[in-house]
């Protein structure tokens, strides 16, 4: 390239107005071991700028592990809510009537008061019953008591 | 988007984004925890990254972001990046292997101002058009140029400097 045209491009450059193929012209120049004398000075920048090109991140980049430890984390949530559940149902079901609903501990607790109840009035029923028993017994010793008077009257027919 | 996907969609911008950090940040230590941090909120937004149309200027931004704010906070709490790159024998071979005017462009590059470096990092190293650019950082193109001929003429005047006194 015809060194009045690098001269006027270096100058666009410096004004920050070359495009990128400009800009890959002047590189090509500066790095091709062929420069003119007074533009020497200028070499180790293009140089430069195409060594820092060559820097590489040499540490490997870790999204795996990350990754693995949100999956062990999601894991052991999962288990856990598993566990927790497990136990708080187990515990559930011991705890109230084998699992009955709370409309059904209700009916069966009016059921069991009900009968409680019941038991009561036949109880005391009972009680009334038995003094019945009384009335029968004085039924049969009046009745008793009417044999004896017959058998009076027929002794005092006798003893006429 | 599986974990192939997003590599395959990310990785081959991981060296750029690590360049850029590099720049910024100094410390090739640093640069790598950059990009590590970047990746993984990538892959954290892996949904939004698609909805993005150039998903390597999102990163790139992305990279631009974080580094800025470490050299905030590092400036905050009144502490210097402390690059311990040469303690790194690879390092220390590349200095050597580079010539002395190369190695004093990259120091020239870490005494110009944040939005210089950027610039001139993402145009004459990565070689990326204003309108990347300025998606990128999030300035007009007009104060790109503007960045980029202050930058070119810094690192100019710099060497030159150097130039001359190492031929006189």
């Amino acid at each position: 390239m015809e060194l009045a045209n690098i001269e006027k491009l270096l100058d666009a450059y410096f004004e920050g107005e070359t495009s990128l193929t400009e800009e890959a012209l002047l590189r090509d120049y500066f790095t091709s071991g062929n420069v003119a004398p007074h533009l020497q000075g200028y070499i180790p920048m293009f140089e430069g700028f195409s060594e820092a090109k060559e820097e590489r991140l040499e540490k490997e980049i870790t999204i795996l592990q990350p990754k693995k430890n949100t999956s062990f984390r999601s894991w052991s949530i999962a288990a856990s809510v598993v566990v927790l559940l497990g136990i708080s149902s187990f515990w559930y079901f011991n705890n109230n009537a084998k699992g009955l609903t709370a409309e059904q501990e209700e009916a069966l607790m009016a059921y069991n008061e009900a009968k409680q109840t019941m038991l009561l009035l036949s109880e005391s029923l009972n009680k009334g019953a038995s003094k019945v028993s009384y009335i029968d017994e004085f039924i049969q010793n009046t009745a008793t008591i009417n044999i004896i008077n017959q058998f009076n009257e027929t002794k005092n027919k006798i003893l006429k | 988007m599986n974990q192939n996907e997003f590599t395959q969609l990310v990785l081959p911008f991981k060296d750029k984004l690590y360049r850029m950090a590099k720049r910024l940040l100094v410390s090739s230590e640093e640069a790598e925890d950059a990009v590590q941090e970047v990746f993984l909120k990538l892959w954290k937004g892996k949904q939004s990254i698609k909805n993005y149309k150039n998903p390597e200027a999102f990163a790139m931004t992305m990279t631009k972001n974080y580094c800025l704010d470490r050299l905030k906070s590092k400036q905050a709490s009144n502490l210097k990046i402390v690059h311990s790159n040469y303690q790194n024998n690879e390092n220390v071979q590349r200095t050597v292997e580079l010539n002395d005017g190369v190695s004093m462009v990259f120091k020239i590059m870490e005494t110009l101002p944040s939005t210089q470096r950027m610039v001139l990092q993402l145009r004459d190293v990565e070689q990326f058009e204003f309108h990347e650019i300025s998606e990128m950082l999030d300035i007009n193109e007009t104060a790109i140029r503007v960045n980029l001929s202050r930058a070119r003429k810094t690192v100019r005047e710099e060497l030159l400097k150097q130039y001359n006194y190492g031929i006189s």
